[in-house]
């Protein structure tokens, strides 16, 4: 392989990362603070992308595509958090995985009632390339880039600055404790929860004219996201970032190398971490989860 | 002798009104016959998840392992379908039996994820590395290179479909058998309470690996089934998407129970066909049961069915004991 390609496979693995950091927040968070595995994220993702297509062929602005993408996501978080998920929290792992992966069934359901089933093309809203180093980029990617970074740079600062920030950081250390505060896990739960399904959304709609938008575009992600948190270690925010980025290089430098590589690469990191280091790179180690014995 | 009677009268009443079911709609042999096999798939999966409470998201991997196996072996080396599906079995046992040890170790999601990991994996093995022996996604057509077998020719469909049921009412037998035996009561004891196993002295990692590689049989042995009755395979058989039909379908039929995974794979099937004929969207109907079964019904189809039953015909003394419980719960 030439250093030509290597370039350009280096700044797409970027905009990946970037798509896959919004995306596997969620459900970083979600283990992290309310201790369920959220398969259902992804039902976010997906809406995200079919309100951008629809306000793309609507109105044609991508940048309402965008925005409705993020409420209409926090919306649906809003209604799954509150009345299906208080029901799950405290149960069983496997229980909360096989119940949001209904909601996740459902929810491809209804896209496929609202939308149909043949995917859904949405173009791209700036076709300009920008020579970086002797490449040439588009623009879309690098934009891609730096509003994954605006991202984390907010929720750093969300999360070390507000009160509410600190509850939740609090909260993912031990949640009876935070009650003793006088402080409503409950109510810390659901905002958590909107504000990452409404990631999972913004996610959804950056990556809509990337990828062709139809009803199961969110299984591939559910998959990608997985792998990306639990390289990174279930509840850290830096290691979703970390892990999101050698991700995002994995599977473009690899599909460069060779294209089914894409594909196959993640789930080969996957498998090796999960043997050899299940609790990723700065997942809390004790008997949280993974081994036991 | 008494107790093969005991464990074969329940699946030999079931097959023999699947017999009749035949009969009563002659064209819907092929539903009948996708019944059959697809139902020693959820029986396989039933096994990890309803015995032993561990989450797979990566069934396909194990069908099509069996698939494939019979597939190979009737479009490259041989011409009879049986030795293909010897060949399937064995295939799963090695499979079963070197992946066990490496996944069962792990508890929870990383199980499922894990699973999920392989059967990506497994599918791009199929799909780009063995593409000389596989055709990719063009899949292998082998169904003229069949031969006959003695008795009956499973090339006919409707030989095929006695076929497929009396592998099925065997599979079955043994199903029952397991479930009655020590091993199903171990395989039970190790979801309620592994400590407490291991505290009286059971290995339960050999257990669970015995669990994992009967699980990884059986689905091999559904997928070979598969492979003959279609007479070609292709990888869409093994896609990690396909997780979701076989988890739903032991949930709704009632997990850890013998004839759950049958009456789950009957409702899973029938709601596919009957939905896909209105809407052409399974996954809305199918999502909103399984929530259902989750929250209101946990035991699914056949345990709910079983409780009834048992209230109402139940022997006279487990009645009055369960009477009992009840009312000590209440006051």
């Amino acid at each position: 392989m030439n250093i030509d390609l290597l370039l350009p496979a280096i700044f797409f693995g970027l905009s990946v990362s970037g798509i896959l950091f919004l995306v596997s927040l969620g459900i970083s968070i979600g283990f992290g603070l309310m201790r369920i595995i959220n398969m259902e994220q992804m039902v976010y993702y997906t809406f995200g992308a079919y309100m951008a297509y629809t306000m793309v062929s609507a109105t044609g602005s991508f940048l309402l595509g965008i925005i409705a993408g993020i409420l209409v996501a926090a919306f649906l978080g809003f209604l799954v958090e509150t009345q299906l998920l208080r029901r799950v929290y405290g149960k069983e792992l496997m229980f909360t995985m096989v119940v949001t992966f209904s909601v996740f069934l459902i929810g491809i359901g209804i896209i496929q009632y609202t939308w149909g089933l043949d995917p859904k093309p949405v173009s791209s809203p700036f076709h300009t390339m920008i020579p970086i180093l002797g490449v040439q980029m588009p623009l879309y990617r690098l934009f891609i880039i730096a509003i994954a970074f605006v991202v984390y740079v907010l929720i750093q600062l969300m999360l070390n600055k507000t009160i509410i920030g600190k509850a939740i950081r609090a909260g993912i250390e031990n949640p009876d404790q935070v009650q003793g505060l006088g402080i409503n896990i409950r109510r810390i739960f659901t905002v958590t929860f909107v504000v990452a399904s409404g990631l999972a959304g913004l996610g959804g709609s950056l990556n809509a004219p990337l990828t062709m938008t139809g009803p199961y575009m969110g299984f591939d992600m559910l998959l990608f996201a997985f792998i990306t948190v639990i390289l990174g270690g279930l509840g850290s925010i830096k290691g979703t970032l970390v892990s999101a980025l050698i991700m995002g290089q994995v599977i473009s430098v690899g599909g460069t190398i060779w294209s089914p590589l894409a594909f196959v690469a993640p789930f080969i990191v996957m498998f090796c971490v999960i043997l050899w280091r299940p609790t990723g790179l700065f997942g809390v180690t004790g008997k949280a989860f993974g081994f036991q014995e | 002798m008494n107790r093969i009677l005991k464990v074969s009268y329940g699946p030999a009443l079931l097959v023999f009104l699947i017999l009749m079911a035949r009969f009563t709609f002659p064209n819907k042999m092929t539903f009948i016959i996708e019944l059959a096999i697809f139902s020693i798939y959820v029986m396989g999966n039933n096994i990890l998840y309803g015995y032993l409470g561990m989450v797979s998201f990566g069934q396909p991997f194990y069908l099509g392992v069996g698939a494939y196996a019979t597939a190979i072996f009737l479009a490259h080396v041989g011409t009879n379908p049986l030795v293909g599906m010897l060949l399937s079995l064995l295939m799963g046992l090695v499979v079963g039996l070197i992946l066990g040890p490496a996944f069962i170790r792990l508890r929870g999601d990383y199980f499922a994820l894990i699973n999920a990991a392989t059967c990506a994996i497994g599918m791009f093995t199929i799909e780009k590395l063995l593409l000389p022996i596989t055709r990719g996604d063009d899949g292998l057509w082998y169904r003229a290179r069949m031969s006959q077998i003695p008795f009956v020719d499973i090339r006919m469909p409707d030989k095929f479909f006695l076929f497929a049921l009396a592998i099925f009412l065997i599979v079955l037998i043994l199903y029952n058998f397991m479930d009655k035996s020590a091993l199903g009561s171990s395989f039970r004891a190790i979801r309620v309470n592994e400590s407490k196993m291991k505290f009286l002295g059971y290995d339960t990692f050999k257990i669970r690996w015995i669990g994992f590689t009967l699980a990884s049989i059986l689905s091999a042995l559904s997928g070979s089934l598969y492979a003959i009755n279609f007479g070609f395979v292709n990888p869409s058989l093994a896609e990690p998407h396909r997780a979701a039909e076989v988890l739903v379908a032991t949930l709704i039929g009632g997990a850890g129970t013998v004839f759950g995974p049958f009456f789950g794979t009957l409702a899973f099937l029938g709601i596919k066909d009957l939905v896909s004929q209105y809407i052409a969207h399974w996954e809305l109907a199918v999502g909103i049961l399984t929530l259902l079964v989750l929250f209101r019904f946990s035991k699914g189809i056949w345990g709910n069915t079983e409780a009834i039953m048992n209230e109402k015909f139940g022997k006279k003394r487990n009645r009055s004991v369960k009477k009992l419980l009840t009312d000590k719960a209440a006051t």
